[in-house]
């Protein structure tokens, strides 16, 4: 009987704290559109801090460039950015924490591969970031190409992809690199900085944003080579077409409205004043676009007034903002398709 | 009678016209219990559905059978041979085990030392001491483990020099080299003979052993002291080393040399490692050391003068009169902190150490998926390991009792 | 042993080494040249530690910064505490909204109060007292912490939980200044002190009953602002995790133990199969089986959020520490005491619950304090399955843009922070200790 006490009160336990924390859903046949809807804010997922994509600032706001893509989403349907839920969760649990409905959204540096998008329950939306493995050498080291690594000791942090890929990259190559292993990026920052490693391996956007907060960013260097192709994207769960689209058609509005010139500034002038027509079906003025997302007729338009278009977003967090980890964007695959990059949004008609 | 805290009250004997179902007390046991495995029996039976019609829904494998399927990614500390794309998730795991057993195997021999040092200052007869002892104690006790891991790795490691500048641990004979890469050394490689080293250091600790035996007879029978330790320690040393000599030293040496970026050959720990084995043999000597000094203190005073009064000196009325009888207070709380060491060892993840934690239950877990199988694979190694310790704790608890009657 | 002659010698005064301060130094400090050396050895360990404490972190430390670039541009050699300044409010209470703080300050005040009573000389019924405290409290803290709509369930144990906070203090103030206790001091002051049982039982149930619908009127318009779980942080949620975990595991451990040492061999293989089994591996594993596995034990589409989840497994692994604790307590108790509840006619509950867990639970005070330290350290692990507790944001300031890279700080402000907290729980524990074993012999 003692037991079954116990059991009991951890059953009573768990039933006071659901509802205490009000965290039980229950799915049903509703979409997600109206789950959300009924539910007041967004719940968008992202990771535990990392410069550039999500980050907390001293005031306990999150801030960054996969954060504004949560709060664009959140814009689009409630035309505020506010009403949003950041969860922050650690990389093993990602996605069972999307596929088993604790999140809406996924919004957090996933790379879009063949076996995720098809093995894991979800589905990729559109890429935000294209991003790529790389190695950062000491200077004076005199090392230009990662093919010098010979025999190196290169850090790396555990439980990602980027561990695989070193593996792969140096079996491939014959390198017989040697992996230094770290859970945390500032420990592996100082060991590479006190010569512990003779190089960092880790994701472009990674390197260049610890690199701007050494000592002397300039005493060190970004390798040419990209070892892998890692496109970053939004995902949600598979099997809810409209709410899929919300969110691609969402990444794509703010990707559209650079195209177009439009502005967190000169969006209400804009939509006022515009006679080019792309423009007008895209912030609601003429057309009736919004139909088939569900969505409010000026979802565009919220959009861009709360969270501002691609460009801005880049700027403020992953450029020379104040925010911002300063990677420059000029000619890389996150420009425009009309400069030379690979951010392209489909037509809005 | 004695009465143990039962199930029930005891039975007031008193003849019933008919047969109570309710109030009988064997009935009553039975029932509850038939009610406990019950309930427990649906829970389990409950959770294991839903967890299989979780799987299946998700499309998650289930199954052993990724223990041989090869794994892609590399470690960076292996007691095994292993080679990504090639060694197989088993292998993983052995290598995890390994590396969990390796530290803690350090660690408790390091923190039982240390913690046994420490628990002697902490009653020492010199103020300073004994505060700086306290200081220590409450210091490491008082702050969360996970953090002083994480501060021995970002503190020490990084003030040690690089590996040009390693400094040679072994005095200009660049056989054992410290450098923030971790702690090089030379590693032996036995020879054909090298047996016969071997079964002559065997030998002299059975010579050791008979030495003992008779030298505490003569002590008994005449009252006369035999230096067995110096006797001991010239056979240990001697024997061993003229055989070693006569068979023409075959025993190589495996040294550490500096080729392009590393050391290559002998053996080499990684810093995480260190750092885990530095945090853990600290935090646990601090623990350890109450229980020493609680051991100590535990020991009749009456004891240590009785033992000054009858002339020992000191030094061996402790080694001899108080530490055996205080054994009996700390080995039960010692066997339980080294319980402990393994279990924190576990915090190697946050450091990144390839323990079975990080290696398994975190990068394989995220390779692979199979979370059901390898939280399971993990938590029986720990409980096979906590178990067998407490194993031990059990007989030796056994063995004193016995001595005390 | 007896004085031979009868006359009184004078009392010596003690010799100079005994008194005086060179005395004292020679005596504790130089006694021998062995001590010497340590005395020595022992100043210049201190110094070392104090000196590099001394200029690293105070002589040459920035206080008043804007980002690191700045901290480095004042000293480069020196800590730079700007950062854990600015993210105070971040280490204490998370990301809990800033205009909503009061609540969480007003939850610590209100337990403070509650427990108050507790060590307060001349106050009766503490055990209704403490059980009170876990039983209604942490409703009120649970709605005050988390606020929104209340459900009925949630407002009647709120509005029991405040009248019942109110009478405490009621009760705790006459018991200091008058003697008495709240329901003597009722029945007095309405003239019914002369009554007979049953009249006053009726009389005190009246005034409750008027009591609980005057504060359930008077709480039904306050509400406050829902304050979703993910912005508990910081030493908050710490504490928050500890305190669930502690306060669930006593009646959990106590079961479990009692379990453990039932003769009906079900009940107690189950129990110690369970309480092994969660004192066999680390809590690491523990939490980690939490968050990827009980999503899967759940029915499809029932998701449990992730502090609950680390509430769960936190609580399931204190019990059964617990247990031990409780276990270690009931076989400290003699077998007379169970022979004498048996010889007075009490079942098998009423002899643990009047006679001997009573006892128990008295001696097990300083190691259940000890278990909090233990557990609130513990806590600390739930930062690596990415929950924001103090060590989580204290490694996030590292990773905010202004302050990247600012890291070693943080974890040594944290380890101060603990070092405060858990050396004066520990301190007091031992006083209790002392404190119990100087009443048991008497």
């Amino acid at each position: 009987m003692k037991p079954i006490s116990f059991i009991t009160s951890v059953a009573a336990v768990t039933a006071v704290a659901a509802m205490t924390f009000a965290g039980a859903t229950v799915a049903s046949a509703k979409s997600t559109l109206e789950i959300v809807k009924e539910r007041g804010n967004l719940r968008c997922q992202v990771g535990t801090p990392s410069p550039g994509f999500y980050n907390l600032d001293a005031k306990g706001e999150w801030y960054g460039s996969d954060v504004s893509i949560c709060q664009a989403v959140a814009a689009a349907i409630f035309g505020s950015k506010k009403k949003l839920e950041i969860q922050s969760v650690s990389s093993q649990v990602r996605f069972t924490a999307l596929a088993n409905g604790e999140s809406d959204l996924l919004s957090r540096t996933a790379t879009w591969t063949l076996l995720r998008d098809s093995q894991l329950g979800l589905d990729f939306t559109a890429v935000n970031f294209y991003d790529g493995q790389g190695f950062m050498v000491p200077k004076n080291s005199g090392i230009t190409s990662a093919l010098d690594l010979k025999g190196a000791t290169v850090c790396v942090l555990t439980g990602t992809t980027t561990e695989l890929n070193l593996a792969d990259f140096s079996r491939a190559n014959k390198l017989n690199i040697q992996p230094v292993t770290f859970e945390d990026q500032n420990v592996r920052n100082d060991t590479y900085l006190q010569g512990g490693c003779d190089a960092i391996t880790n994701d472009k956007s990674g390197l260049a944003s610890n690199k701007a907060a050494f000592p002397n960013p300039g005493d060190h260097i970004v390798l040419p080579e990209t070892i892998s192709k890692e496109p970053l994207a939004p995902a949600v769960r598979q099997g809810d077409g409209q709410w899929f689209n919300i969110v691609r058609w969402t990444v794509y509005a703010l990707i559209g409205a650079e195209e177009l010139g439009v502005t967190k500034a000169n969006v209400d002038d804009m939509r006022a004043n515009s006679t080019n027509a792309s423009v007008r079906r895209m912030l609601g003025v003429e057309g009736n676009l919004n139909e088939g997302l569900g969505l409010g007729k000026d979802w565009a338009y919220n959009v861009i007034k709360e969270v501002g278009n691609y460009g801005e977003i880049y700027e403020a967090y992953m450029g020379g903002g104040k925010l911002g980890i300063g990677i420059g964007r000029a000619g890389s695959a996150n420009d425009l398709w009309t400069r030379g990059g690979l951010m392209y949004s489909p037509p809005f008609r | 009678m004695a009465i143990r805290d039962t199930g029930k009250a005891p039975t007031r004997v008193k003849p019933k016209e008919r047969f109570d179902f309710f109030h009988d007390e064997r009935v009553r046991s039975v029932l509850y219990q038939l009610l406990t495995a019950c309930v427990v029996g649906w829970l389990v039976w409950y959770l294991i559905t839903n967890t299989a019609h979780n799987l299946e829904v998700r499309g998650m494998n289930t199954g052993f059978g990724f223990l041989t399927a090869t794994a892609g990614f590399d470690t960076d500390f292996k007691l095994v041979e292993y080679e990504p794309g090639v060694g197989t998730y088993g292998r993983i795991f052995l290598i995890g085990c390994l590396n969990t057993l390796l530290v803690s195997f350090l660690a408790v021999i390091a923190s039982t030392i240390l913690g046994f040092i420490i628990g002697i200052l902490r009653l020492s007869s010199n103020w300073l001491v004994a505060r700086l002892a306290l200081a220590y104690v409450e210091l490491v006790r008082n702050t969360p483990l996970l953090l002083q891991i994480i501060f021995w790795y970002v503190g020490v490691f990084s003030i040690l020099p690089r590996v040009k500048n390693s400094i040679d641990l072994s005095g200009g004979a660049e056989v054992a080299f410290l450098n923030n890469r971790g702690l090089y050394m030379g590693w032996p490689i036995p020879g054909d003979l090298f047996w016969m080293t071997i079964t002559a250091f065997v030998i002299a600790v059975i010579a050791v052993v008979f030495l003992k035996r008779w030298a505490h007879k003569r002590q008994d029978n005449t009252g006369q002291q035999f230096p067995t330790f110096t006797a001991s320690l010239a056979l240990l040393i001697v024997l061993p080393g003229i055989v070693y000599l006569m068979t023409g030293s075959p025993l190589g040496w495996d040294l550490p040399t500096l080729q392009g970026f590393n050391f290559v050959g002998g053996a080499a720990l990684p810093p995480a490692f260190l750092a885990l084995l530095i945090a853990l043999s600290i935090y646990h000597a601090g623990h350890l050391a109450e229980s020493v000094r609680a051991g100590i203190l535990s020991v009749n005073k009456g004891q240590t003068e009785a033992a000054l009064a009858i002339g020992l000196r000191p030094g061996r009325a402790m080694a001899l009169i108080i530490i055996p009888q205080a054994m009996r207070a700390i080995v039960p709380p010692m066997i339980s902190q080294w319980m402990n060491v393994v279990k924190n060892s576990s915090l190697a993840v946050a450091i990144g150490y390839s323990d079975v934690v990080a290696l398994f239950m975190q990068t394989a877990l995220n390779q692979a998926g199979y979370a059901v199988e390898m939280v399971g694979m993990t938590m029986a190694f720990y409980m096979f390991i906590s178990l067998s310790i407490s194993g031990v704790l059990n007989i030796y608890n056994k063995r004193v009792q016995l001595v005390e009657r | 042993m007896a004085i031979a002659n009868g006359e009184k010698t004078a009392a010596r005064s003690a010799p100079l080494n005994e008194t005086s301060f060179i005395g004292w130094l020679h005596k504790n400090l130089f006694s021998s040249w062995i001590n010497t050396i340590l005395t020595l050895a022992s100043l210049y360990i201190i110094y070392m530690v104090v000196m590099s404490m001394w200029t690293w972190g105070i002589a040459n430390a920035v206080w008043i910064a804007e980002n690191r670039r700045e901290c480095f541009a004042i000293s480069k050699d020196g800590a730079c505490w700007a950062g854990v300044i600015i993210w105070l409010e971040n280490i204490f209470y998370g990301r809990y909204p800033r205009d909503e703080l009061w609540r969480v300050n007003l939850g610590g005040l209100l337990l403070i109060l509650w427990m108050a009573p507790l060590w307060l000389p001349r106050v009766r019924d503490k055990i209704f007292i403490g059980l009170s405290t876990v039983f209604l409290y942490p409703f009120l803290a649970a709605y005050l912490f988390s606020g929104g709509d209340k459900g009925i369930f949630m407002q009647i144990m709120v509005s029991g939980a405040i009248v019942c906070l109110i009478g405490n203090t009621l009760h705790a103030a006459i018991g200091v200044f008058g003697d008495s206790s709240l329901p003597a001091t009722l029945l007095r002051v309405l003239g019914k002190a002369e009554a007979s049982d049953s009249n006053q039982r009726n009389t005190l149930l009246t005034i409750l009953a008027i009591a609980f619908v005057a504060v359930f009127l008077l709480q039904m318009g306050w509400t406050t602002k829902f304050v979703p779980w993910t912005k508990w942080g910081g030493m908050f949620l710490t504490l928050v995790i500890s305190g669930i975990g502690i306060t669930s595991a006593l009646p959990g451990g106590i079961i479990l133990a009692l379990g453990r040492r039932s003769k009906l061999p079900v009940i107690r293989v189950l129990s110690t199969s369970f309480i092994e089994l969660f004192r066999s591996v680390p809590l690491i594993t523990v939490l980690f089986m939490a968050t990827t596995m009980f999503p899967l034990f759940m029915p499809e589409g029932f998701v449990l959020n992730k502090l609950v989840q680390v509430i769960i497994a936190v609580c399931l692994f204190s019990a059964c520490y617990m247990a031990e604790t409780v276990r270690a307590g009931l076989q400290a108790i003699p077998k007379g005491q169970y022979e004498a509840a048996h010889t007075i006619g009490l079942g098998y509950w009423g002899m643990m619950g009047l006679i001997v867990m009573p006892q128990a639970l008295k001696h097990m005070i300083p190691n259940i304090v000890g278990s909090f330290i233990g557990l609130l350290k513990d806590t600390t692990l739930v930062s690596i399955i990415g929950l924001f507790d103090i060590l989580g944001m204290l490694r996030s300031i590292s990773q905010d843009v202004p302050w990247r890279g600012l890291h070693k700080e943080p974890l040594i402000f944290g380890a101060m922070v603990f070092f405060i907290i858990c050396f004066i729980m520990s301190k007091y524990s031992r006083h209790l200790e002392v404190k119990l074993s100087a009443g048991a012999n008497r």
